[in-house]
């Protein structure tokens, strides 16, 4: 098995397991949505509406970091068959 | 130092986060019970605070039931039960000097260690029979004056808002510093269809790449916070429909390089197509949702943020928010860039 092979292989790996830990992180939430009026997002004069914002917006930035990271490593990959 | 700039937008998010999230809301009343109240009856009300401090000062505290700017009702007797809650009790005249069969009231509390806080239209009224000239004699005005100002840093007390008001500082200058990078991308595209430099068009890709990026964070923050405050996620609400549309013909920009064979052609076509997708943002964003009815503040029969509730504490962090998210914008378009052109280099040797 080849070097780049072996990183795509482990890029996919890291990707499930991600995206497997991120659906599980954030099953509580899901079921928290659902309820009406006297759910904990509403309580506290609303303010856990504010930390789901600033949540969705940092795993808004850590999914566009991997978009990128992985376009950088796809140019890495050329420029080293380049070589 | 070089990179100043990125530790400035750090810097400035940091700052947004600490002052935006630890600053207490003013005072304010959640709720009144009863809601409905009768004409000839002595009501009394439970009345909730946000914030408040009922205890403090408590023979100080002035309540009343305003009907219009000019008349109210005084309330007779005022038990603080704890620093959330009052019972208030008003005298309701047997008739209103209205004639209508049913009229809100503004309840208003004044105290001195919380200043003065309304509860806007939360109470009404039932008048049994009408009668506007026993209702004038039989009614006794009570003066509201000297009410009390807190003087704290706070943010503004909104019903339904809440504590979702801090969102002012997370979900609006996203599309702020958006309008801003995508402004920079176009004045690129036009530069590269101008002097034909391939620098150019990298340029105008990075900073549309970011803008799409913020618009998108824009809107799924404005659907959560949507969610809590006009009661869906989506309400196909004519700010969001456009601003979706206004993302998907950015998104096209997109599919639309990825199309080319030819990085020339690629370039001055996708530098034609920002210009129109740029052009059909102002109308998009700001100008049709003005012209029909929308949830959202700033377009059609409702006020913006800026005009009545963006007050002077929410400016200094509403203010360093735009520049901190451009910044960082920026930031993240400049590894775009970087990024390209190596791809650049990479394709001519």
């Amino acid at each position: 098995m080849d070097r780049k092979q072996f990183n795509g292989l482990n890029m996919l790996k890291a990707t499930k397991k991600a995206s497997t830990t991120l659906a599980l992180s954030l099953f509580p939430f899901s079921f928290l949505l659902a309820q009406e009026d006297t759910d904990f997002l509403r309580s506290m004069g609303k303010m856990y509406v504010v930390v789901a914002v600033l949540a969705a917006i940092f795993i808004g930035i850590v999914i566009y970091l991997v978009y990128l990271d992985r376009k950088l490593t796809k140019l890495e990959d050329q420029i080293k068959n380049h070589e | 130092m070089k990179y100043w700039w990125k530790a400035l937008g750090v810097l400035i998010i940091l700052y947004i986060l600490l002052v935006g999230m630890l600053t207490p809301l003013k005072t304010g009343i959640l709720e009144a019970s009863p809601a409905n109240l009768h004409t000839g009856q002595e009501a009394t009300l439970t009345v909730k605070g946000y914030n408040s401090n009922f205890t403090l000062e408590k023979e100080k505290l002035r309540a009343w039931l305003k009907m219009d700017s000019t008349r109210a009702i005084a309330a007779t007797r005022i038990d603080v039960v704890d620093d959330r809650e009052v019972k208030l009790t008003f005298p309701i005249p047997a008739y209103l000097p209205v004639d209508q069969p049913v009229k809100d009231f503004t309840l208003l509390i004044d105290s001195p260690a919380d200043g003065a806080s309304v509860l806007p239209g939360g109470l009404v009224v039932t008048q049994d029979s009408i009668d506007t000239t026993k209702g004038d004699l039989l009614w006794v005005n009570a003066d509201i004056s000297q009410l009390h100002e807190k003087q704290a840093f706070t943010f503004p007390y909104r019903n339904i808002l809440y504590e979702t008001i801090r969102n002012t500082y997370y979900h609006v200058p996203m599309w702020m510093a958006m309008f801003i990078i995508l402004t920079a991308g176009v004045v690129f595209s036009i530069r590269f269809l101008w002097k034909a430099n391939p620098d150019d068009d990298r340029k105008a890709m990075a900073l549309t790449n970011v803008g799409l990026f913020l618009g998108i964070l824009g809107i799924v923050t404005g659907a959560i916070w949507a969610k809590y405050t006009w009661g869906k996620f989506w309400s196909w609400d004519v700010k969001q429909n456009m601003t979706a549309i206004a993302l998907l013909i950015y998104g096209a920009y997109f599919v639309l390089r990825g199309s080319f064979e030819d990085p020339e052609k690629k370039a001055r076509i996708s530098a034609v197509f920002n210009i129109f997708a740029y052009a059909s943002l102002v109308p998009l964003l700001y100008i049709i949702p003005k012209l029909t009815d929308s949830l959202h503040p700033g377009a059609g029969g409702n006020i913006a943020f800026g005009s009545q509730d963006l007050d002077n504490t929410m400016k200094l962090v509403f203010r360093p928010a735009i520049i901190g998210w451009t910044l960082i914008g920026l930031w993240i378009a400049e590894i775009i860039l970087r990024t390209a052109r190596l791809r650049e280099r990479l394709l001519e040797d």
